[in-house]
């Protein structure tokens, strides 16, 4: 209890909550120029954190994270152009309501989400993190492998537009995700022969040209007077500007079910908050009544993903605070900060030396709070930058699309790559195939390979394959869990059928 | 007025310029990191270039230039001027490893001067501290009871501690399954939820503090100061046995003079306090060699690496 005082009292020195408060600042003002996501940015400050405490390093580190989660979705409501990889789900809902006048509302449910999804996995990381990460050690790749695969199953079902288009969609977007070195015998694969793809297609050239690029394409096809208005206007109508309370309150559920399984996500290592806005996203469809209304603009399907890839963020640092393992690059990043300030995480630094710890959950409560006062400021900054004209607007959108990409690791490849997905984008739009499939299609694919062959290759190893894999507690239930939302599923989908066949037999 | 006081400002610094033209060096030096952000070899690329800028007196220019499995941020190396304005950060794998594997744009024997190294990571074989295995003897005699039922991994698939370590396993007629991996951290997660009994991976250091894991063997050359009781492979009389260097190349042809000045720069880096504390806190070792030391060691370790994947039945 001494300690935990004394963790909270360190942070709450003017050194710390000026740090906190800097580095959220820079996050989401960072966060919401493409290319430059918050893991590049902390990377380049590291160095400098060795010069400072612990207490006041850290939470900067923090604060920078969690404020470009929400900067990025800044611009992925605004100009369809997420500011990183994490916000390109925001994208599906957040710019129809930009595009009805509701930019301000869908910022607003963007920012609430982010914060509600903080606190949520930030309280989860302080009262539960040894429990959480114990469970998710149970998860090895064949248990990813189930939920990958349910994830990409469920897809085909709920994704809205024609059940074959969704599909193929979904297997372009495989396709795509294989390109690289064989997870396996590390050979090149569908590379044709350039070296820049032997790590993959890139994600962020990926979500910038499919998304930012495709809409520049579009609105270029648009009759010129469009040029001279700007992309978004903002109504007038007061309800259309703020999140009402019983608004809020019907998103309630959607938040907490999001925040839950992004949770889940950021404890398990190597799954990224990009993956757990797709998977919110996807379920909040497919648990909604109205799932029709998705991606015309509903205040659940801003939620569902913001709420999500924050959650993330938090629980990240549960693997990391139980075991001493990084979740995924942002939770490297802060071990290896601690490391470099001579702090172990794990458990015998809870009993030894606990007082940075608590300092740097009390920092992470802070930097919510800030997040939702400066995440206001930028709503209100971001509004005016988005009111020039389009013929201003869509060209410095191009620029900074093609400067993103490059500045991820100085590629001038992967600024080709932004264009010629874009042309891939705008085509398939004009096809009518939906996007999310073949995003989701992407994204999972090298997760869901690799843990299938791992999986393959263990069962190869034991003397009994069946036997192993159901003796793994978390196997089976994730088996007997999939079979019910399956017939969930199942039931949804042939009550529809017949509610269209009853309905079209009126009609004729 | 002020006009004019900057007016003569310049001239002076312009004037200035010319007569240090001669000295290396006189302007900013790119340094290539051909890795994203991040990673142990970015941060101690940045620390070095922070270092170095301090000594030099001139400005670092750190670029990212990632991918193709570091070969492309050292073929862009490789392909610049020899004037020691342009330098980059090397780890094994690119330079003594990977280009036996597969086709490299460059050839690491011509195409590369080798500035000097200041770090050796150590790449030890971990296990559980459940008991299961506490010595590399009991591994090999698990392995050759139940063939194929031990599964290990190694953070870099085909890099030198894999290697090394299959070695080991081949030189006993053991047959393993070896799992590839997504990187060290995904690894430890494995290694503790028993996905595999066998990691061989750098970043352990947290893990080992927390008594969940222990040292049975060193891939590199020296045995572990964290573990000075487990042997290295070397000493068990396996065949293969790998240095982890990081270190700084330049391309083909630096002039002596530069080679002589960062000799001087990176000796007194690795040296420095900061130096020490940074490596204690990462916990790994600084280790000094100088350009032509350097050079003897990645040519005698390319050479050991080549024969080592044409034995193995790995080699392109």
């Amino acid at each position: 209890m001494e300690s935990i005082l004394a963790g909270i009292s360190l942070a709450l020195t003017w050194e710390s909550i000026t740090a906190v408060f800097i580095g959220l600042l820079a996050g989401q003002l960072l966060g919401a120029i493409p290319g430059l996501t918050a893991t590049m940015t902390v990377a380049l400050l590291i160095p400098y954190t060795y010069y400072l405490d612990p207490w006041v390093g850290i939470p900067m580190l923090i604060g920078m994270f969690k404020g470009s989660l929400f900067g990025s979705s800044v611009t992925a409501i605004l100009v369809k152009t997420p500011g990183t990889p994490a916000a390109a789900a925001t994208v599906l809902d957040g710019y129809p309501m930009a595009q009805q006048g509701k930019g301000e509302k869908a910022c607003k449910m963007a920012l609430y989400s982010s914060v509600f999804g903080d606190g949520f996995s930030d309280i989860v990381l302080i009262f539960g993190a040894s429990f959480l990460a114990a469970i998710a050690l149970n998860f090895g790749p064949a248990e990813y492998t189930l939920l990958v695969a349910f994830s990409l199953l469920t897809m085909g079902f709920v994704s809205g537009a024609k059940v074959w288009k969704g599909i193929v969609a979904m297997l372009l977007g495989m396709l795509i995700g294989i390109v690289g070195l064989d997870p396996v015998t590390a050979t090149p694969r569908l590379t044709l022969g350039f070296l820049e793809l032997e790590e993959g297609v890139g994600l962020i050239p990926m979500l910038i040209g499919f998304l930012a690029i495709a809409e520049v394409l579009r609105q270029m096809e648009l009759p010129r007077k469009h040029l001279a208005m700007s992309t978004v206007s903002f109504s007038a109508d007061p309800a259309d500007r703020r999140v009402s309370w019983p608004e809020f309150r019907r998103c309630l559920p959607t938040l907490f079910k999001s925040s839950s399984m992004g949770t889940a996500v950021g404890a398990l290592p190597g799954i990224s908050a990009t993956v757990a806005a797709f998977l919110a996203y996807n379920e909040a469809r497919r648990a909604s009544r109205n799932p029709e209304k998705f991606g015309k603009g509903t205040l659940e399907g801003v939620a569902a993903p913001e709420s999500a890839n924050n959650a993330v963020s938090g629980a990240n640092l549960i693997p990391l605070m139980a075991f001493g393992i990084p979740g995924d690059i942002a939770a490297a990043l802060i071990l290896s900060a601690l490391l470099i300030q001579g702090i172990t995480p794990g458990p015998v630094v809870f009993r030894d030396n606990p007082e940075p710890i608590y300092a740097i959950f009390t920092a992470l409560l802070l930097a919510n709070l800030f997040n939702l006062l400066l995440g206001h400021g930028l709503i209100k900054v971001a509004r005016r930058v988005v009111a020039v004209p389009k013929r201003v607007l869509f060209p410095a959108v191009l620029v900074i699309a093609a400067a993103g990409a490059f500045a991820m690791r100085g590629s001038v490849f992967d600024i080709q790559l932004v264009f010629l997905f874009g042309l891939l984008g705008w085509g398939l739009t004009k096809l009518a195939f939906p996007t999310v499939p073949l995003l989701i299609g992407f994204i999972l694919m090298p997760i869901l390979e690799s843990n299938l062959r791992v999986s393959m290759l263990i069962a190869s190893s034991v003397p009994d394959p069946l036997l192993y894999f159901f003796q793994r507690p978390a196997f089976v239930t994730l088996i007997i869990v999939m079979l019910l939302l399956l017939a969930l599923i199942l039931r949804r989908v042939l009550r529809d059928n017949s509610a269209a066949r009853a309905s079209r037999l009126k009609e004729g | 007025m002020i006009d004019r006081i900057v007016k003569s400002a310049l001239a002076l610094v312009l004037t200035a310029g010319a007569a240090v033209a001669q000295d290396y060096p006189s302007e900013p030096i790119t340094l290539i990191v051909p890795y994203s952000p991040g990673g142990n070899g970015d941060i101690t690329s940045r620390f070095v270039a922070d270092q170095a800028s301090d000594i030099l007196g001139v400005k670092f220019i750190v670029e990212n230039r990632a991918g193709g499995g570091a070969f492309i941020g050292i073929n862009s190396c490789a392909n610049a001027d020899p004037d020691g304005y342009t330098i980059c950060f090397i780890s094994t794998s690119p330079i003594t490893v990977r280009p036996h594997v597969i086709d490299a744009p460059y050839d690491p024997m011509k195409d590369l001067t080798y500035v000097g190294q200041f770090l050796l990571s150590k790449q030890p074989i971990i296990a559980r501290s459940d008991g299961k295995f506490t010595s590399l003897d009991d591994v090999i005699a698990y392995a050759k009871e139940k063939p194929g039922q031990l599964r290990w991994s190694a953070a870099v698939p085909r890099g030198g501690p894999h290697l090394a370590t299959e070695a080991m396993f081949r030189a006993e007629g053991a047959v393993t399954t070896f799992l590839p991996s997504k990187g060290g951290a995904v690894e430890l997660a494995n290694l503790l939820s028993g996905t595999i009994d066998l990691a061989v991976i750098s970043d352990y250091g947290p893990a080992l503090d927390n008594g969940e894991i222990v040292i049975l063997g060193e891939t590199s050359p020296g045995r572990n100061p964290q573990a000075p009781d487990a042997p290295t492979l070397s000493e068990l009389g396996y065949p293969l046995e790998l240095a982890s260097f990081f270190g700084l190349a330049a391309p083909d042809g630096l002039p002596d003079d530069v080679i002589a000045v960062w000799d001087d720069t990176l000796k007194q880096i690795t040296e420095s306090e900061e130096f020490t504390t940074l490596m204690e806190r990462i916990k790994t070792k600084g280790a000094y060699l100088s350009s032509a030391d350097f050079t003897a060691q990645v040519r005698a370790d390319y050479e050991a690496m080549g024969k080592a994947t044409q034995k193995f039945g790995l080699a392109k």
